[in-house]
């Protein structure tokens, strides 16, 4: 089916909210993203694409407790739900199966 | 240290846009982004970046969409009741909503007619499929310094045109003669029109009978259906001979081709005869027709994705053509004006071919109309402002049951759009059966009625008005009252009405607006009357003219009519006063003079009562007849002359002439254009046109009947053309009642709707104050006193609008007239007297009827609720 599919930067985004753990925030993911794949996002991109993983019940999310920070505005924490977990896994599945598929022919460049 | 702040605007944007189930999450993160850049990079860019995330975030995932779902909910429900309690408010407050509706009325009735008059005459012509590709080629002539744009263009100019460019398709010249045109027994005088045979294929008038392409047969010619009515009654037209006998005495038989639909309501060239042009070189009237021969109009269609510019490499070989052929008419250059904007500038073309009107007039209608929605949007406005006051209660109950102060606002802006609705129906109404029946029929020829160039177009403009007016008069009351706290209204202290400066402002504002009005109008009038009852100069009263064909038929008819013992005196003149005569330059003393310059036998300064001033008039004696001529005063002025000009001689038309007498002024033309130098000379017997009779006024009619007979029996194949001296002038007078008549009925349209204000106003004004009026009488208050209360802030309103408006009703209208006139009456009190003494009259009146509600009303009644 093709909602259950997951463009690139979902999966990235994904991946990303899952090794943050507790800790996914906008900025955070923004910066984790940034980190890891050298990926330069807008913190609005972050945050459509955040807001659409929720809409597709792949990610659950919650306000945070207020702190200093941010003139005292809270934070909405991300964390994978269920769904968005097998839907990961359902990815990856796909993906190793069709890298396990190439032939080691293929790398025979020398030829 | 100073904490670094991101931009406040942007963050105000981004709060009024957010939908606020998101907005904390992306303010924190673009705050906590703002502070870390802030940091590291300083403000500079924390700044920037933070306004460009918040237009980041500006998509329409995160914009606020509606304020809650209870209101999309019942909206529906709600609009009901907005409905229900509109009319039921209407039907309750009925004496302040029929002002309201009835002002707003009359106002959108003079918008519509004013509306449907611009429509017409910016949408002339455009009926005619090709419109986009027809151009008519006009010229200029400097002529004595005297640079005008003409519609007559050489004759040889079109032929060549079509010669040299492939991009031109067609063109068509037009040309007018008179002629007297006779079927069986009926003869009347009227203007031909020659054209090339592919006129009727350049512009689309609707055939009823035969085709387009008849021309091409030049025995052939095409008549309106008007003139088949005419000529041929119920009978088929088709194949009939009509036959045309033109000014040089030739006749012509043509049969009719094709009959004409009636013309399109835009159309601008109402010609009743196309003749093929062919038949007009036929006619010889010259025996050579060059360059200089000057027709009445070219017109050209160009081909499809031509551009008319290709034409202008040309212009300096044709003007070469032209000067050479007639060095005296110097053509400067050629301009293409396309069909559609003809009509609009037929006033800058001297002998333009469709008519159309100076624009002048077209404004100020406009400006009026604007003038009067204004003060009927301001009423509206203020009516419902202090209307709403005795509503309050309803409002803050509203407030309280969890009602939005936006729902507040819809609810007023339902409701006054609903009266808006009547108001624009009944105004249709009033402008369907009153102002354009009215207007049409003040106006001559003009044949207005209820419709527009487009469906559409109409249908928007009345849309537009709905919403314009709706949200202009319903704006500001909606949004002021639905402010309101419901503790203070319910705590009674809720201040409004009487003290309220706005309505004050707004009732000025609409007073201002009407003194303009009434001032302009009444300028206006006063110079429309100053014209009506000006002298012509001569006593164009019981004096009656009969054209004649030559000499020897104003002999025969002279024979017969000096029979009749009403005829008092009698004259022959080559030119009738009102009746073309060019004016022609003379050269005097290095200096150019132009004159009007016509013949006149012993007889006509007593015929039509010149005045004159000095010397004697002309006589049939053969000195007299040869060089001696009258002149009038204007000529004395521009030649300069400071002492007696009587025996003055001068050169004109290469002959010397002597001044024998002068004449006071006199006006030859319409008010609408000046005085000009006039030189009387005899009468050469070639040039006998027309021959004139004076007889008591009350005689004219009976000596018509008589000359009429007598003309059938000398000359029975020539029309009988008479001329009352009096009708010369009709068309001036019509148009000047036809102003008067229209300024003074805007004129009332304003003081009623500015009087109207003032009465909604003032009405509740004074229920506010009746409990103070009350109390004032129970301590022994006069009537007087309490008038004086009521009155004294109104009378300020309107002293000071005046002060403001008095002065630019009049500036605006002296520009415009001065404009139009040649002869403006200068600055008199009246027009202002007259205004603020009608504003002060209604005004008294108003409140003297509302004061007196006051006065008679028990106080123990109103005392008592306390």
């Amino acid at each position: 089916m093709k909602g259950t599919n997951l463009g690139e930067l979902e999966e990235l985004i994904l991946l990303t909210v899952g090794s943050l753990f507790d800790e996914a925030y906008g900025v955070a993911v923004m910066d984790e993203l940034r980190e890891r794949t050298g990926r330069d996002l807008n913190i609005s991109a972050a945050h459509a694409v955040l807001r659409r993983l929720e809409e597709k019940n792949l990610l659950s999310s919650r306000m945070g407790g207020s702190t200093n920070e941010r003139g005292g505005r809270r934070k909405r924490l991300f964390t994978l739900t269920k769904a968005g977990k097998k839907a990961l896994d359902h990815t990856i599945a796909i993906r190793t199966s069709l890298y396990n598929r190439i032939p080691d022919l293929t790398y025979n460049f020398s030829v | 240290m100073k904490q670094p702040n991101p931009p406040y605007w942007a963050d105000r944007f981004l709060r009024w846009y957010c939908n606020p189930r998101f907005l904390e999450e992306i303010e924190g993160d673009i705050y906590e982004l703002f502070d870390r850049r802030a940091e590291k990079k300083g403000h500079k860019t924390a700044r920037i970046k933070f306004i460009w995330d918040v237009l980041r975030f500006f998509r329409w995932s995160n914009i606020k969409k509606s304020n809650s779902n209870y209101s999309t909910m019942n909206s529906g429900l709600l609009f009901k009741n907005y409905l229900k309690l509109g009319l039921r408010n209407i039907r309750k407050n009925f004496v302040s909503s029929s002002i309201n509706i009835f002002g707003l009325a009359i106002a959108i009735g003079f918008a519509i007619t004013t509306f449907i008059f611009a429509d017409m005459q910016l949408n002339m012509d455009t009926f005619h499929t090709n419109r986009d590709r027809i151009y008519q080629l006009t010229n200029f002539v400097d002529q004595d310094g005297d640079d005008k744009r003409w519609s007559d263009s050489p004759i040889l100019l079109g032929p060549q045109l079509l010669a040299d460019h492939p991009g031109v398709e067609a063109v068509s010249r037009v040309e007018y003669r008179s002629a007297s045109v006779r079927f069986n027994a009926d003869v009347f005088d009227e203007l031909a029109t020659f054209v090339d045979p592919s006129y009727m294929e350049i512009f689309d008038f609707p055939l009823l009978n035969g085709n387009k392409q008849v021309l091409y047969d030049k025995s052939q010619i095409v008549i309106s259906r008007e003139m088949a009515i005419k000529y041929f009654d119920d009978e088929d037209p088709m194949g009939k001979d009509l036959s045309f006998k033109f000014l040089n005495g030739k006749i012509m038989r043509f049969t009719v081709g094709a009959v004409m639909d009636e013309f399109p309501f835009n159309n601008s060239m109402r010609d009743e005869f196309y003749i093929s042009i062919e038949n007009f070189f036929d006619l010889q009237f010259q025996d050579k027709y060059t360059w200089s021969f000057l027709t009445d109009g070219t017109f050209i269609l160009m081909k499809e994705g031509e551009n008319i510019e290709s034409i202008a490499s040309s212009y300096p070989e044709y003007i070469e053509l032209q000067h050479g052929s007639n060095p005296e008419w110097n053509i400067r250059s050629f301009e293409p004006i396309p069909l559609p904007e003809l009509s609009q500038r037929g006033y800058e073309i001297v002998g333009s071919v469709s008519g159309g009107g100076h624009p002048a007039g077209r404004i100020a209608l406009a400006v009026i109309a604007c003038f009067l929605l204004g003060m009927a949007c301001f009423n509206f406005m203020n009516i419902s402002v202090v209307s709403a006051t005795k509503r309050l209660k309803e409002i803050a109950l509203r407030k309280v049951m969890g009602g939005q102060r936006r729902q507040i606002i819809n609810q007023f802006l339902v409701e006054n759009t609903l009266q808006c609705l009547f108001a624009l129906m009944f105004g249709i109404l009033l402008a369907y059966f009153l102002f354009i029946p009215g207007f049409d029929a003040l106006v001559p020829q003009m044949d207005l009625q209820l419709r527009a160039s487009s469906a559409m177009a109409m249908f928007l403009f009345f849309v537009s008005l709905l919403i314009g007016v709706g949200l202009i008069s319903g704006a500001y009351p909606a949004f002021y009252i639905s402010k309101f706290e419901p503790v203070t209204i319910f705590k009674g202290t809720q201040k409004l009405g009487s003290k309220n400066l706005f309505s004050k402002i707004m009732l000025g504002i609409q007073f201002f607006l009407a003194i303009i009005t009434i001032v302009a109008c009444l300028v206006m009038v006063d110079q429309s009357f100053y014209l009506a009852s000006k002298d012509w100069g001569y006593d164009p009263s019981g004096s009656l003219s009969v054209y004649v064909n030559s000499e020897e038929q104003y002999e025969k008819l002279r024979n017969e009519i000096i029979a009749s013992p009403d005829v008092q005196t009698f004259t022959a003149s080559s030119n009738l006063i009102g009746r073309g005569v060019a004016l022609r330059a003379m050269e005097y003393d290095g200096r150019q003079i132009r004159v009007r310059n016509y013949g006149v036998r012993e007889g006509y300064f007593e015929t039509f009562r010149l005045r004159l001033k000095e010397g004697r008039f002309l006589t049939d004696q053969a000195a007299d007849q040869e060089s001696a001529v009258v002149v009038n005063e204007k000529f004395v002025k521009e030649m300069g002359w400071t002492d007696d000009p009587i025996n003055k001689t001068f050169v004109y038309d290469s002959l010397r002439r002597t001044i024998v007498g002068v004449v006071e002024d006199y006006h030859y033309y319409d008010f609408y254009s000046g005085i000009d130098a006039v030189i009387i000379e005899g009468l050469k017997t070639s040039n006998v046109r027309y021959l004139s009779m004076r007889t008591s006024s009350d005689k004219v009619f009976e000596l018509d009947m008589f000359t009429k007979e007598a003309w059938q029996k000398i000359a029975p194949n020539d029309p009988y053309d008479r001329v009352f001296q009096e009708d010369v002038f009709d068309d001036f007078y019509i148009e000047n009642t036809a102003n008067i008549k229209i300024l003074i009925v805007v004129s009332i349209i304003a003081i009623v709707l500015a009087c109207l204000g003032l009465y909604g106003l003032l009405s509740f004004n004074i229920q506010g104050k009746l409990k103070e009026f009350s109390v004032r009488k129970v301590l022994g208050a006069a009537p007087r006193t309490l008038a004086q209360i009521a009155g004294k802030q109104y009378m300020w309103i309107i002293l000071i609008s005046f002060v403001a408006g008095a002065p630019l009703g009049f500036l605006g209208m002296d520009q415009l007239m001065n404009s139009i006139f040649i002869d403006v009456k200068g600055v008199s009190i009246l027009p202002f007297a007259i205004a603020i003494v009608l504003l002060s009259i209604t005004m008294i009146i108003t409140v003297a009827g509302q004061v007196r509600k006051a006065i008679e009303i028990n106080p123990a009644e109103v005392l008592r609720s306390e």
